[in-house]
């Protein structure tokens, strides 16, 4: 698995999926830096990194993961390269576990830069405008946590983003399926049945209700193992 | 032990039966020429062969390895090259032969010896996505032959190569198995190129393995056959109707297939004398080599007689 996993990040490495790791937590840190630069009165810190924590839990991070499972799945769509990694003598299973260890990886690596990049916008922000700086402490741990159960409560999501676009060659099933879910995911916020929906299950961690929580973290993180491992199964079972 | 071999190999896609009872032995060091046409049931054979479909009935095995029972015990006995390249075009070739030595834990030094086997050390260093079609064949070969695996499949390898290149891939896959002690499958439409590479030749018509053996020996099993040119093929066929042997027309004139046991230089003179009696102008006439086309035309000839009487 290791040595199936180090191909995969080898390729990666290679490839846009870096570019678009580093630009989606970019675009949060530009937004912060622009609304520091226009602010009058200094905000505390807990706002800016619960703003840009949400903006990435709520429509950011499911349409990255949309873009990061069409990535990786084209890199062998694309050449029609499943073939020559099938048939090779490696368990099968381990192309797709690997292929799905990385987007989960990159998504944890992207949580990070949001809220680094966040940090490094504001502060940068009050450098260039003093008045605006940001006011209070810092809880780094605390936001930490909670990108860190945002991205748990996503697995539900990146295993169903993840499934259709390794089992469809061409991009638009896993398209149609991401625009779709995040379109419901941003219409249908306030929902409280939108708990139920992978694409707001996210964005649920941040609600006030415990339950609410509980439920994203549970069905979230806890069924998304389960059909993350379901997808691996049949994908590496079917033919062709 | 055969390098390939399967008894009663079967795949049905719902209804339609596209590799029927294929029972095929590939020797060892021997080049095997796959031939059929396109859609004849080629590739789903070798698919079956490196298990990436599975047989509806029969066994498939490489080096006596079952496909069905051990997938990458078969899989490491075979290097393939598909269609489908399947490379990385913003990789290097070294690069994109790095990733799959990886996946097999084999020595960073299998990429030099491979790309000097495949004649690409100097361009090893290039984007494939700057490679021709020659360069990439070359290149899926080089993959094939990462760990040395004692038996190399490929699909179609001079598909979409310039004379030049057919030529140099011709001259490579005759020298594969004296190179890298491997036997070759290698799968074409074209009887030029299995002829002049194979030494050994299965022929697939609709999913059926109507002839095999050694190419030598099929050439020599073929009843004998005169070319004929005339300025009349019509009235030759017409005269020529009452002697024992049976006509047919290409685009090199008139043949004649003799029957087995008769003798070629008595019927040839036989013949030109009925020919010339009959008023016939006689441009040419003489033996026509035996060829694969030969073997490929019977061998399909009866299968239909076969599969007419069947009906």
């Amino acid at each position: 698995m290791l040595a199936v996993l180090s191909v995969e990040i080898r390729k990666l490495n290679r490839s846009l999926a870096l570019v678009l790791a580093a630009t989606a937590p970019a675009l949060i840190a530009v937004f912060a830096f622009s609304m520091l630069l226009r602010s009058e009165t200094p905000w505390e810190w807990e706002r800016w990194i619960g703003s840009a924590t949400a903006i990435w839990a709520y429509f950011m991070m499911p349409m990255c993961v949309t873009a990061l499972t069409a990535l990786v799945a084209h890199m062998e769509h694309g050449p029609r390269s499943w073939d020559h990694l099938r048939a090779l003598p490696v368990p099968r299973w381990t192309l797709y576990a690997s292929k799905a260890v990385c987007v989960i990886g990159l998504v944890l690596i992207m949580s990070a830069a949001v809220l680094a990049m966040t940090i490094g916008a504001v502060v940068l922000g009050g450098l260039i405008k003093p008045e605006a700086a940001a006011a209070g402490g810092l809880d780094l741990a605390a936001h930490a946590w909670i990108l860190a159960k945002i991205a748990a409560a996503a697995v539900l999501m990146i295993a169903l983003q993840f499934w259709t676009a390794i089992r469809f060659a061409s991009f638009v099933p896993g398209l149609v399926l991401g625009i779709g879910g995040t379109f419901f995911g941003v219409v249908a916020t306030s929902a409280k049945e939108g708990v139920f929906m992978p694409w707001q299950m996210p964005v649920n961690i941040l609600a006030t209700e415990a339950w609410r929580v509980q439920t994203a973290l549970t069905l979230g993180g806890g069924l998304g193992l389960v059909v993350l491992a379901a997808a691996v199964i049949h994908l590496a079972r079917r033919e062709g | 032990m055969a390098a390939i071999e399967t008894v009663g190999l079967t795949r049905m896609f719902g209804r339609r039966c596209a590799v029927d009872s294929v029972s095929m032995t590939a020797p060892k060091h021997a080049v095997y020429g796959f031939l059929g046409r396109n859609g004849a049931g080629k590739t789903t054979t070798m698919k079956m062969l490196i298990g990436l479909l599975r047989p509806t009935s029969g066994v498939a095995r490489v080096c006596g390895v079952d496909v069905a029972q051990d997938r990458r015990g078969a899989a490491r006995k075979i290097g393939v090259l598909l269609e489908a390249h399947g490379f990385y075009a913003h990789l290097s070739g070294r690069e994109n032969l790095d990733l799959t030595r990886r996946l097999l834990g084999l020595a960073a030094t299998e990429i030099d010896r491979v790309l000097e086997v495949v004649g690409m050390t100097r361009d090893g260093g290039r984007r494939v996505g700057d490679y021709s079609l020659g360069m990439r064949q070359r290149l899926g070969i080089a993959r094939a032959l990462l760990g040395s695996p004692p038996v190399l499949m490929l699909d179609e390898p001079t598909n979409g190569l310039d004379p030049d290149g057919i030529a140099d891939m011709r001259l490579f896959l005759r020298e594969l198995p004296i190179r890298a002690g491997a036997t070759v499958l290698l799968s074409s439409h074209l009887l030029g190129e299995i002829e002049q590479t194979a030494t050994h030749v299965g022929v697939i018509h609709e999913g059926r393995l109507v002839v095999e053996g050694e190419l030598a020996r099929l050439k020599a099993e073929l009843a004998p056959e005169i070319g004929l040119r005339v300025d009349d093929p019509a009235r030759a066929r017409a005269v020529l109707q009452s002697l024992d042997l049976t006509l047919s027309e290409d685009a090199g004139g008139l043949v004649a297939r003799l029957r087995p046991g008769n003798d070629h230089d008595q019927v040839c003179a036989a013949l030109n004398r009925e020919l010339v009696a009959a008023g016939v102008a006689v441009f040419a006439i003489g033996a026509r080599a035996r060829s694969l086309e030969g073997v490929y035309r019977a061998a399909s000839a009866l299968s239909q007689s076969r599969f007419a009487e069947s009906v």
